[in-house]
């Protein structure tokens, strides 16, 4: 009988499906809506921060249909994962970590809701480099999937053809399927888990970019700088004299045009140091120093 | 419409609405009239996890087109831009012309939603 390499493609993939189904879990939210975890350890569940409401407690359906309680034990806007420590153990298949390759397969798994699991398949669109969230996390690969997901799939594993874990899908900008790298999940679960949040410098600003007016251009030394949008109630920035419409120029020599260039000024271990505010207000560069406090969970 | 006629036609079932539309002014209202009916506004599906964004020169705002966007954020006419900056309409229309161009942008909300995407908390 000739081989059906089609069929073979397929109950390959059907199997995968089956493998992961321990590793997937439904987190149930109200009005008979869920969203879906991964299971990274026995006891612990990851899922995307931005899609998981507020809360302390939540049921999770587990691979064999029953239902496990979990309590939040901490979420990082930063790099998007919210860590769930669960009631009781579960069973969940060991998988290894997977590196990212443009153009290879990738299956994503979500929840179904009831124990079971729902399939995608879709190659690597894009394995790019380390990059900065736009809330100041550090994400170890730029992973962009080529499929479609829906709502209450976000946060299920994607794996690649090898059955090895390429991170927890999640959505970005216009509904594009992102993944959040394992490598960045193993290093954020354990503080999470242990402290409730990641540490991470935090100034009180929120920052527009902007052009610097061209007749400051040659002062500032910079063509781009950041408009102070807003203000948080006694934040380091406002406790420091910085007010809305202040333009900032440098964060302790550091411009402040590039978010990622700030972000490495606001690393945990730069909380409570002083840093010089380089900016323009009213036609005029002035400098001040500010406190950099930890941001508030 | 009111809120309770709002109730009236969806019943008491809570709802998750997102709303999209190229009035800010109206989007702003119907918003409002959504959340008196006790539903939920949700984001529009822009929104996401997303890179830091990098500045490209040639299209960074100016602070006075900021402050424009400002003012079409808050759901302000044309007419009322010009009141608030003092300045005048046909000024008014040239830095939302070049807010669209540098932003990418068609209609005003569309403008608002890419520029919030360039937004930062720090």
């Amino acid at each position: 009988m000739p081989i059906n390499l089609l069929e073979q493609f397929s109950d390959a993939m059907a199997a995968r499906a089956a493998a992961v189904q321990g590793a997937v879990a439904a987190i149930r939210l109200p009005e008979e809506r869920y969203l879906s975890a991964t299971l990274w350890a026995p006891d612990a569940a990851v899922a995307s921060e931005q899609s998981l409401p507020r809360g302390d407690e939540f049921e999770l359906v587990v691979a064999d249909g029953t239902v496990v309680k979990a309590k939040l034990a901490g979420r990082d806007p930063g790099t998007n994962i919210a860590a769930l420590r669960l009631e009781r153990p579960v069973d969940l298949p060991s998988l290894e970590n997977a590196e990212p390759k443009a153009g290879a397969l990738a299956l994503a798994f979500g929840a179904d809701g009831a124990g079971g699991v729902r399939a995608r398949l879709g190659i690597v669109n894009i394995a790019g480099p380390q990059w900065t969230s736009r809330h100041g996390g550090r994400i170890d690969r730029y992973i962009v999937l080529d499929l479609s997901l829906a709502r209450a799939e976000e946060g299920g594993p994607v794996l690649d053809a090898r059955g090895a874990c390429l991170g927890i899908s999640t959505f970005g900008p216009r509904g594009r399927v992102l993944v959040i790298p394992a490598a960045t999940v193993e290093r954020v679960l354990p503080a999470l888990l242990k402290d409730g949040s990641i540490a991470r410098g935090w100034l009180g600003v929120a920052l527009h970019p902007v052009a610097v007016p061209d007749a400051l251009q040659a002062q500032a030394g910079q063509q781009a700088g950041a408009m102070v949008m807003s203000l948080a109630a006694d934040g380091p920035a406002a406790k420091a004299g910085i007010i809305v419409g202040d333009i900032l120029v440098t964060v302790n020599g550091a411009p402040a045009r590039s978010l990622r260039r700030i972000a490495a000024e606001l690393a945990p271990d730069r909380i409570g140091r002083t840093v010089e505010l380089r900016l323009i207000r009213g036609g005029a560069l002035l400098s001040l120093q500010a406190t950099i406090e930890a941001r508030l969970a | 419409m009111s809120a309770a006629a709002l109730k009236v036609v969806v019943g008491e079932k809570r709802l998750r609405v997102s709303i999209h539309g190229e009035d800010p002014e109206a989007v702003a209202q119907l918003r409002r009239l959504v959340e008196e009916a006790g539903h939920e506004v949700v984001d529009a599906p822009e929104a996401g996890f997303a890179a830091a964004p990098e500045a490209e020169p040639r299209a960074l705002l100016t602070p006075r087109e900021l402050e424009v966007l400002g003012a079409i954020g808050e759901g302000l006419t044309n007419k009322a831009i010009a009141r608030r900056l003092e300045i005048s309409l046909h000024t008014v229309k040239f830095h939302v012309e070049s807010l669209f161009r540098k932003l990418g942008a068609r209609t005003r909300t569309e403008a608002l939603a890419k520029a919030a995407e360039r937004r930062v908390d720090v």
